[in-house]
C-alpha cells in the first residue's frame, strides 16, 4: 500500500490535465480488468465481471487540485489562478511543477494592508530572466501541482494529493484482492475533474447506469486542534462511512451494507457527517432516474495542503473493506 | 377527511430531508382513493398516478415532502450533541426549540444554549453560532452514545396552532401546505373529466438541492409540470415587491424558469373560474422543484404556484388555509384544461 501511495501521490494530475496519473493508474490495473474503457472526458474504467446483470459504479476521483498559468509577465512572473479549492495560505512559498517538470516557487508582492491577498498579489517564478525565456518553458493555460514531497512516520503518511490518490490506491488494492467470480458486476472509475465540481462522474454514472454507486474519497477529521468543524471521525480509527455531506444524503440502504459489512468481517470503522465538500457520490446519485449510492472515506487531515495527512491502517482497512463489500450480495 | 384536519397530520408528522419514507407512506395511503398507481423510485420520491381519458398529456404536479432538519455530527462529553443542519436554518430560531431524534429509536432533545448570566460580553452581543449549540437529551453520554449515533438526524417539534380566521402554524409548513394543495387537487378533480395522466409528485430532498425533483422528472419525462411551493407572506419591514398577501389566493410565478404559456393558463383559469389568485415574478432560477423540472432532459415547460406564508424555515411558519383549498381548486382545473392545442401552444 505505501509503495502505490508513493507512486500515485507523486504523479503529475491536476483536474483537466489527468492523461499522466491515467496512465500511472491504467499499468497498475490494466492486469486485473476483464474490459478496459476510457471515455470522452477521460475517465477510466476497469470493468470486472458480467455487465449484463446489476452493475455498481465504484468511482475514485484521479485529480488534484493545481494552479493555472493566466499571463507571463515582462520579466517572466507568471500569473495564475486556482484550479479547484487551493488554499491561499498553502501558497507562500509552495513549490509548484508542470507535467515538463518545470518547477518554480510562489512569490508574494508587497502588502499595504494586513487583510488577506487574493490570487492576484501571488506570481509563480520559474527562476527565468524574462517572458521569452519563460515562454520556452511554459504556456498560458498550463497547469502545475505541487511538487511531490512524500514521507512517513509510523504509520502516517504525508504527501500532496493524497486527496484522492488515497481512494484510487483503495480501489486498485481492491481490485487486486478480488476473487476471479462476482455477484455483480463491478466498474472502478478513476474519475476526472472531480475538484471542480464532479464533472467526470457525471457522464460517466450516465453512460454506465448503475444499479448502486458509492464514491471512495478522503474526508476530514475533528481530532486537531481548533478544527474547522466539530466532527467525529479520527485519523487512525478505521475508514468512513458517510452518511451526508454537502453533495450528497447517502441512501440508507448503502450505508446499512457498508456497516454490516465492517461489523461481519471485523473491521473497524466510523461514522461520518461532512458539514462542507462533496464527492463523486453527489452527482452518481442525480444520474438519470436515481442511484442509490454511498461513500466509503479514508479520514485525511490539512486536506487541499501541500502536507495532506492519512494513516496506513485506516487504508489497508478501507480496503479490505470495500473488496469484501464487492463479494456481498446487494 | 377535511383539508385541515389533512394539513394538521402532515405537518406535525416528520420528514426531513433525505429520511422521508414514513411520511411518504401515510401521503400514499392519504392519496390511495384518488390514484390509480402508486410507485416509490431509487431516492424516495412518491409518485401518483390518476389517469385520463386520452392518457395525453402527461403532467407532474410536484411539491416537496421533506423538511429542513438536524444532524447529529457529534457527541461531547456529557452525552452533548453537536448538530449540523439539512437546509437552511436561521440559527437564531434554534435555542429552545424541543426537537425529535431518530436514533436507535425516537428520542426528544431540546436545543440549549449558555444561559445569558453565563455570557461573555462578546458572546451577549452576538447571536450564537450552529456550533455553540447542542440537543441535550438528558441520557448519559453512554447511553446517548448507543441511542444516538452521529448520522442521526432531527425534526422540530411543534403542534399546529390554529390562530384567527382561517390561518394555522406550525413547522414543515414549507412545504407541507403544497402537499396539501395537491390533496386539495386530486380531490376537486374526482368531479372533473381530465384528459391527461395527471402524476402527483411527492418529492425528496428539495431543500438540500431540489434533488428529488431532478431524477423523478428525468424518470417521468412529462409534457409539462407544475411544481407548487412556498412564498414570503407580507410582514412589517419586508418589501413589498418581496411578499404576497395571506388569504388572497395562491400566486402565479412568471420568469425565466416559468413556461409562459403555463403562467398565463394558470391565469386564464382562475379569472374564468373566479378564483383568487395573486402574481409574482422570480427573475432568476426559482428556489423550488421548478428549477430542476426545467432542464430535465430536454427542457420541460413548468409552471409554478405558491402559497403565501409567513416566517419560512421556523417552526411556526404561518399561512391562510383557503390559500390552499384554492391552489387545490385552480390546480384542478387547470388540469382538467389540458389537451393537444396547449401542448402545441407549448413549443412554439
Amino acid at each position: 500500500m505505501e509503495a502505490l501511495l508513493e507512486k500515485l501521490t507523486k504523479t503529475f494530475g491536476p483536474a483537466g490535465s489527468e492523461e499522466t496519473i491515467r496512465a500511472v493508474i491504467l499499468e497498475e490495473t490494466r492486469p486485473f480488468a476483464d474490459d478496459v474503457m476510457t471515455d470522452n472526458l477521460g475517465n477510466l474504467v476497469i470493468s470486472r465481471g458480467k455487465m449484463d446483470q446489476e452493475t455498481v459504479l465504484v468511482a475514485a476521483h484521479m485529480d488534484e487540485i493545481g494552479i493555472m498559468v493566466t499571463y507571463i509577465e515582462e520579466k517572466g512572473f507568471l500569473r495564475f489562478t486556482n484550479v479547484g479549492g487551493v488554499r491561499i495560505e498553502t501558497l507562500l512559498g509552495s513549490r509548484f511543477v508542470f507535467r515538463n517538470g518545470t518547477t518554480g516557487v510562489i512569490g508574494l508582492e508587497k502588502q499595504k494592508e494586513k487583510k488577506d491577498p487574493g490570487f492576484s498579489a501571488y506570481y509563480l517564478d520559474i527562476g527565468v530572466r524574462d517572458a521569452d525565456e519563460a515562454k520556452k518553458q511554459v504556456q498560458i493555460g498550463d497547469t502545475a501541482c505541487y511538487e511531490p514531497s512524500f514521507g512517513r512516520q509510523g504509520r502516517r503518511v504525508m504527501a500532496k494529493a493524497l486527496d484522492n490518490r488515497a481512494g484510487c490506491a483503495v480501489l486498485i488494492e481492491a481490485l487486486k484482492a478480488l476473487p476471479r467470480s462476482l455477484p455483480l458486476g463491478v466498474h472502478f472509475a478513476f474519475t476526472v475533474q472531480e475538484e471542480l465540481g464532479l464533472r467526470g462522474a457525471t457522464p460517466l454514472a450516465y453512460r454506465l447506469n448503475p444499479a448502486y454507486g458509492l464514491a471512495v474519497d478522503v474526508t476530514r477529521v475533528g481530532d486537531t486542534p481548533e478544527p474547522e468543524y466539530k466532527m467525529g471521525v479520527s485519523l487512525g480509527q478505521g475508514p468512513a462511512v458517510k452518511v451526508k455531506d454537502s453533495s450528497v444524503i447517502c441512501h440508507p440502504a448503502v450505508v446499512e451494507k457498508l456497516k454490516s459489512t465492517a461489523e461481519k468481517q471485523g473491521i473497524p470503522y466510523q461514522i461520518e457527517v461532512l458539514e462542507r465538500g462533496g464527492t463523486d457520490a453527489g452527482a452518481i446519485h442525480l444520474s438519470r432516474e436515481g442511484v442509490p449510492s454511498g461513500v466509503l472515506s479514508v479520514p485525511c487531515r490539512y486536506i487541499h495542503s501541500p502536507g495532506e495527512m492519512v494513516d496506513l491502517d485506516d487504508m489497508e482497512n478501507a480496503a479490505s473493506l470495500l473488496q469484501s463489500l464487492l463479494q456481498e450480495p446487494w | 377527511m377535511e383539508l385541515r384536519v389533512l394539513l394538521q397530520e402532515i405537518s406535525q408528522r416528520d420528514g426531513v430531508s433525505g429520511f422521508e419514507q414514513l411520511l411518504a407512506s401515510y401521503l400514499s395511503q392519504q392519496f390511495e382513493v384518488f390514484v390509480d398507481e402508486t410507485r416509490t423510485d431509487h431516492l424516495g420520491n412518491l409518485i401518483m398516478l390518476k389517469k385520463g381519458s386520452k392518457g395525453f398529456p402527461r403532467v407532474i404536479l410536484c411539491a416537496h415532502m421533506d423538511e429542513i432538519g438536524l444532524m447529529v455530527t457529534k457527541v461531547e462529553k456529557g452525552g452533548f450533541l453537536r448538530f449540523t443542519s439539512l437546509g437552511g436554518f436561521d440559527v437564531r430560531t434554534l435555542p429552545g426549540q424541543v426537537v425529535t431524534l431518530y436514533g436507535t429509536r425516537k428520542v426528544k432533545g431540546i436545543i440549549g444554549f449558555t444561559a445569558p448570566h453565563l455570557q461573555t460580553d462578546t458572546e451577549k452581543k452576538k447571536s450564537a453560532e450552529m456550533d455553540q449549540l447542542f440537543i441535550d437529551t438528558g441520557f448519559p453520554e453512554e447511553q446517548v452514545k448507543e441511542l444516538i449515533p452521529v448520522g442521526s438526524v432531527a425534526a422540530l417539534q411543534r403542534s399546529v396552532v390554529e390562530l384567527m380566521n382561517q390561518s394555522c402554524a406550525g413547522k414543515a409548513m414549507d412545504d407541507r401546505a403544497g402537499i396539501a394543495v395537491l390533496w386539495q387537487c386530486a380531490t376537486e378533480l374526482q368531479k372533473l373529466t381530465h384528459e391527461a395522466d395527471v402524476y402527483f409528485v411527492a418529492t425528496v430532498q428539495e431543500e438540500v438541492g431540489v434533488r428529488g425533483a431532478v431524477v423523478s422528472t428525468y424518470g417521468l419525462t412529462p409534457d409539462l409540470g407544475v411544481a407548487v411551493d412556498v412564498c414570503h407572506g407580507n410582514i412589517p419591514g419586508a418589501q413589498e415587491h418581496q411578499v404576497s398577501e395571506l388569504g388572497k389566493g395562491p400566486v402565479i410565478t412568471s420568469g425565466p424558469n416559468i413556461h409562459p404559456v403555463i403562467t398565463r393558463k394558470l391565469t386564464t383559469i382562475a379569472k374564468d373560474y373566479r378564483l383568487p389568485f395573486q402574481k409574482d415574478v422570480s427573475p432568476g432560477p426559482t428556489g423550488t422543484d421548478a428549477r430542476a423540472i426545467q432542464v430535465s432532459m430536454e427542457g420541460v415547460p413548468v409552471g409554478l404556484l405558491s402559497i403565501p406564508l409567513r416566517y419560512m424555515h421556523t417552526s411556526v411558519e404561518l399561512l391562510d388555509l383557503d390559500d390552499v383549498k384554492q391552489g387545490g381548486r385552480l390546480l384542478a382545473y387547470f388540469v382538467s384544461s389540458l389537451d393537444k392545442n396547449l401542448v402545441e401552444e407549448l413549443s412554439c
